[in-house]
């Protein structure tokens, strides 16, 4: 039994709803009265011009078992909201510096220059001071949407909104299978990872890394069980990232060790129709890129061939030292799971909940492509420990191993054609390093919320002055 | 054609070299631009950089004032060091990013000197997560430090504090310490015009704001490799 | 494209001829001293870039220069310094590297330098008045240096001004105002300050920037002292020959992620990558009239190395043929080029 009570808690951090659609909306509080009746409502069940916050499991256990709502909401702040709500300043003192500085203000270190800089940044991006809250409503229709938006709508000035929504197969731009690795909390079959202590996203409670514990902002009701979330719009480069996969198939494909990327002999198909070697080779190199198959198949387990992925397990693998699973994976960068890294003592300590939907397309005049891209929620109890420590040592740099460090993820690194490189894996433990691919994902706008529990809610919503 | 020198200008000429007109400056001049333009104090450490070779090899120069400065309170910093030798190297080895690190007493001070990989707070963080113990026993002999303790329990305020007390870096392009003062302030770097001739004095009154600076990010044999990547060189295993 | 290079290039180089300058010499770096040596690339240099010069020992003519245009030779006085050097690789074909004392140049494209040109023309200097030094030193500004003897026409204060309000400008500036006055052209360091592309021997491409280190290390004169001669660089090079070599090693800077490529007012760190590509041996003097027919220009490769699309970079190759022209000088290696 935990000791955890999951009616106190936002439903969107331990979970997945698994709805089709997603609305983000980007608040500002005008009136702060308003707001705060509003929120008094909404973590007391909802009412009939407001709607109820998500929990994760409410008290009777009803849902979600035995019956989903049609919508699910839930709320971020920032800390200009929190300040808005009229947090005592010696409160706000208390929550970490990344998190007062704001996701603009951290751009450098999340790789997040040039036609990704904040300068860059989409309305509202731009104006971060303007962000107050994120309102996010999961639902599987419009109209569900809508509605709860409306109600919304009354209480704030909106002043973005971000729609996204779920690719079939629970695919993203690029076409890969996302949202299968994910964190565990709870006793799940899996021999192979360590269960993740709740520290891992609730603060309060105990972390991976022995005796360390993040601090808890106060006052404690507003801190206990409350979270991060590092929310992020990510545009991706699908032409990009296509034509390079063509590219770097022909050079492969021409290469002496070719034989070794691939077996001459091997044959698969990309689900529906055979590929001929150049097909397969880009799959393979998406593969490589990725750390699984674009149908979601780790590729480490089977670098030979693009399986069926109900034939393999998805998640119960690890990284030993013959691994054909590159270490300059996006998922290698990101979680290296048990394999051997510089910094011996994190594997496993920047872990990240992930919640995502894909966007778009937005067609804006002058440019190349319409606009598609991810949603992205990274979720955890430190952006500093987790989401930062990933983004600037890891998943760029690539200071966890050093043979792949001076290196940006390939997949959704902050690269550029003149320096990138990702080394290839061989059959015989050697490498082929392609070089000159763009930055495939650019950052459109992103902000850093905290992801209060239930009581905070009400907390804030009884805050006066 | 040229005025040429009279004796007033070689009066002024000779005033810098003239110890009243020093002693005017220190006591009267400079504390008056100090009170006309008062500078914030520049954030200690490498500043977060894009480029790799800008993000390994870093130094810390963390200054850490004793509470006790006499011979006694340093004698006892001095073995919070020496006798847990044997948890800071494995700390270390285990951190994997540090080229080298090393201990000071100077002054009234704890100084902890090091080159390390990859970004401040990742390494301050798992730094506290292996040899938090023996930074406890410094941080009880330093100023401020009670409150830190235990650090694995204070780490976002403990990196903060070290933030706050390792050197400010000078830039490696003089220039460059408008665009950081512009910025402290809050003004986009470059959107503020600069006088270049005012730069000295930019510097003077940057050194009262942050009197002990590291001059610029120093010199490397073999810059953008990391320790991993030396010890990989090296075939020693990493 | 081509067309409009070179009527940028034109209108650089009238505004680069200054008043005091003469027009049958380069309207910059005005006077030079020549000598020949040759080049030893390092064990390393060819994996990085795979250009003839770094395969194997090459000669090498050098003209070593100050930057100013003015008609009267000024060794003492501050100034940046010029290194021009000629690879001679087989065949009869060339390629040029001409490095400064300056690390970065002062704009980045040939419009705004046209504009920098005018703005920084030599105006007429006097010393700063005593309650000028003295309302200075109030200011904690340290007063403008006096003329050196001989000094009427000066750009200083109109390339600060431009600094003022281009901040592209001020590390340029801010440097070339405190450069000061080498040693000997021996001892001094140059850069070619502009991205080039070098191509490895496995093909690799990589950004990259050179500079030269004198072996014998880096010494300026002393500043609070009033310069001798004018004329000393020449003979102290020849003097310095006659007991064996100069040498230079050949630094060359990789560039990552984040760099700009194309803009030379951003200096790079001193902590990128950093490959020793090979020493160069400056070892016999070269007679005056040879040297100063000589034309070199920035974009004289060869295979192994390209230029990178810093807008500088480009004008120049055409102002330095038209420069040449204009002075008579050896035919640019692009002379008639269309
Ligand atoms: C548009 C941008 C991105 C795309 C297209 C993308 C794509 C993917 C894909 C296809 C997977 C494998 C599916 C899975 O295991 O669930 C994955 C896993 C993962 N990604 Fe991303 N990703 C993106 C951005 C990010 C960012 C910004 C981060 C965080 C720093 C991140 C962290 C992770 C993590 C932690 C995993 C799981 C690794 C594991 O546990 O083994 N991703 N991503
Ligand atoms: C738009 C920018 C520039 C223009 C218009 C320009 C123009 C010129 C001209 C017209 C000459 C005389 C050429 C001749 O008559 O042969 C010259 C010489 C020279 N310039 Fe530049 N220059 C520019 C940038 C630079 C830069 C960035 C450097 C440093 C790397 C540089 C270094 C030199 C040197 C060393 C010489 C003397 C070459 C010799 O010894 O023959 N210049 N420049």
């Amino acid at each position: 039994m935990s000791r955890i009570d999951h009616s106190q808690l936002q439903g969107n951090i331990l979970r997945g709803y698994r709805f089709g659609l997603v609305r983000h909306m980007l608040l500002e509080v005008t009136d702060r009265a308003t707001v705060r009746a509003f929120l008094g409502v909404a973590a007391q069940g909802g009412g009939a011009e407001v709607p109820a916050i998500t929990v994760d499991q409410p008290p009777d256990k009803t849902w979600p078992r035995d019956q989903k709502p049609a919508s699910c909401f839930n709320i971020g702040l920032t800390f200009a909201g929190l300040r808005a709500l009229g947090v005592a300043p010696g409160d706000l003192a208390t929550f970490p510096t990344e998190f007062r500085e704001g996701m603009a203000a951290r751009a450098t270190k999340l790789g997040d220059f040039g036609e990704s800089a904040p300068r860059a940044w989409s309305q509202p991006f731009n104006r971060p001071e303007q962000i107050h809250l994120v309102a996010s409503i999961h639902a599987d229709s419009t109209a569900e949407l809508d509605k709860v938006d409306t109600q919304v709508s009354r209480a704030f000035a909106v002043r973005g909104r971000l729609d996204g929504y779920a690719l079939a197969q629970d695919k993203v731009y690029f076409g890969y299978t996302d949202s299968i690795s994910q964190p565990k909390f709870s006793h799940v079959k899996d021999e192979v990872e360590p269960i993740d202590p709740y520290g891992t996203v609730l603060l309060g409670e105990p972390t991976r890394q022995e005796g360390l514990k993040f601090g808890v902002p106060t006052p404690q009701v507003l801190g206990h069980h409350g979270t991060f979330n590092a929310f992020r719009v990510l545009r991706q480069h699908v032409t990009a990232f296509e034509q390079y996969l063509d590219r770097a198939a022909t050079e492969l494909l021409n290469h002496p060790d070719s034989a070794l990327v691939l077996p001459l002999d091997a044959q698969f198909s990309d689900g529906e129709k055979p590929l001929d070697r150049h097909g397969m080779l880009r799959e393979v190199v998406a593969a490589q890129m990725c750390g699984r198959w674009r149908n979601g198949v780790p590729y480490g387990s089977s670098p030979d061939t693009m399986p069926d992925p109900a034939s393999v397990p998805l998640t119960e693998y690890d990284y030993g030292r013959g691994s054909r699973c590159p270490v300059g994976s996006h998922m290698r960068r990101t979680n290296p799971r048990g394999g051997a890294i510089v910094q011996r003592i994190a594997n496993y300590t920047r872990r990240l909940v992930r919640r995502g939907m894909s966007y778009g397309p937005i067609h804006t005049e002058g440019d190349s492509e319409p606009e598609v891209g991810l949603l992205g929620n990274f979720i955890g109890a430190s952006l500093g420990a987790q989401f930062e420590a990933v983004m600037c040592d890891w998943l760029n740099l690539g200071l966890q191993d050093p043979d792949i460090t001076g290196a940006n993820d390939p997949l959704i690194g902050a690269n550029s054609s003149e320096t990138s490189w990702f080394d290839v894996t061989l059959r015989n433990g050697g490498t082929i390093r392609l070089r000159g691919f763009p930055r495939f994902v650019s950052t459109r706008g992103g902000v850093y919320t905290f992801l209060p529990s239930m009581p905070a809610i009400r907390y804030l919503a009884r805050l006066k002055g | 054609m040229q005025r040429k020198a009279g004796w007033l200008d070689k009066f002024v000429d000779d005033l810098p070299s003239q110890g009243w007109f020093q002693f005017l400056s220190r006591h009267l001049v400079v504390p008056y631009w100090i009170w006309r333009d008062p500078k914030p104090v520049l954030p200690g450490g490498p500043r977060p950089s894009v480029q790799p070779s800008e993000s390994v090899q870093r130094m810390m120069n963390l200054i850490m004032p004793l509470k006790d400065p006499s011979p006694i309170g340093r004698a006892r910093a001095a073995l919070a060091i020496s006798q847990n030798v044997d948890e800071i190297f494995a700390g270390l080895d285990n951190v994997g990013t540090v080229h080298n690190a090393r201990f000071l007493l100077l002054d009234g001070n704890i100084c902890m000197l090091s080159v390390y990989d990859g970004d401040f707070s990742n390494y301050i963080r798992d730094f506290i997560a292996t040899i938090g113990s023996v930074f406890d026993a410094v941080m009880k002999e330093v100023e401020g430090g009670d409150a830190m303790v235990p650090t694995t329990e204070h780490i976002e305020e403990f990196i903060d504090w070290v933030c706050a007390h390792d050197l400010f870096q000078a830039p490696d392009i003089a220039t460059d310490l408008f665009n950081l003062q512009d910025a402290a302030k809050g003004i986009a770097p470059g959107s503020l015009p600069h006088d270049l001739r005012l730069l000295p004095r930019e510097l003077i009154l940057q050194l009262h704001s942050n009197p002990n600076i590291s001059l610029g990010g120093g010199y490397r044999a073999y810059p953008g490799y990391s320790a991993a990547q030396v010890r990989q060189k090296f075939g020693v295993g990493w | 494209m081509g067309e409009q290079h070179r009527n940028l290039a034109r209108k650089l180089v009238t505004a680069l001829q200054r008043k005091d300058g003469d027009r049958k010499r380069r309207p910059v770096h005005t006077f030079g001293t020549g000598a020949s040596g040759h080049f030893i690339p390092s064990p390393v240099a060819a994996g990085f870039c795979d250009a003839e010069h770094f395969r194997s020992p090459t000669p090498a003519t050098i003209r070593f220069s100050n930057g100013s245009g003015s008609a009267v030779r000024r060794d003492g006085w501050s100034d940046v310094r010029g290194m021009a050097t000629r690879f001679h690789l087989s065949d009869n074909k060339a390629t040029d590297l001409i490095g400064m004392t300056l690390p970065v140049f002062f704009t980045p494209d040939g419009e705004s330098f046209l504009k920098f040109a005018i703005e920084a023309r030599p105006r007429p200097c006097q010393r700063a008045t005593p309650w000028q030094k003295f309302r200075d030193m109030l200011r904690l500004t340290p007063p403008v240096p006096d003329p050196y003897d001989g000094e009427t026409i000066s750009p200083d204060a109109g390339a600060i001004a431009f600094a003022h309000q281009h901040d592209y400008a001020r590390a340029g500036v801010f440097q070339a105002a405190t450069i000061g006055a080498p040693q000997s052209y021996a001892r001094a360091a140059y850069h070619a300050v502009h991205s080039f592309v070098a191509t490895g021997a496995d093909g690799t491409q990589r950004w990259v920037r050179f500079s030269w280190q004198p072996v014998s290390g880096v010494l300026t004169t002393d500043p609070e002292k009033d310069p001798v001669i004018d004329d000393y660089l020449q003979a102290e090079l020849a003097r310095r020959l006659r007991n064996g070599p100069a040498l230079f090693s050949l630094m060359m800077q990789v560039g990552e992620v984040g760099d700009d490529f194309n803009d030379p007012t951003r200096a790079w760190p001193p902590h990128r990558v950093r490959i020793m590509m090979g020493t160069l041996y400056v070892e016999k003097m070269l007679d005056d009239v040879t040297t100063e027919k000589l034309s070199f220009n920035p974009h004289l490769l060869t295979r192994g190395i390209a230029p990178s699309d810093d807008p500088v970079l480009w004008v120049r190759k055409s102002a330095y043929e038209v420069s040449s022209g204009r002075r008579r000088g050896t035919p640019c290696p692009f002379h008639g080029e269309r």
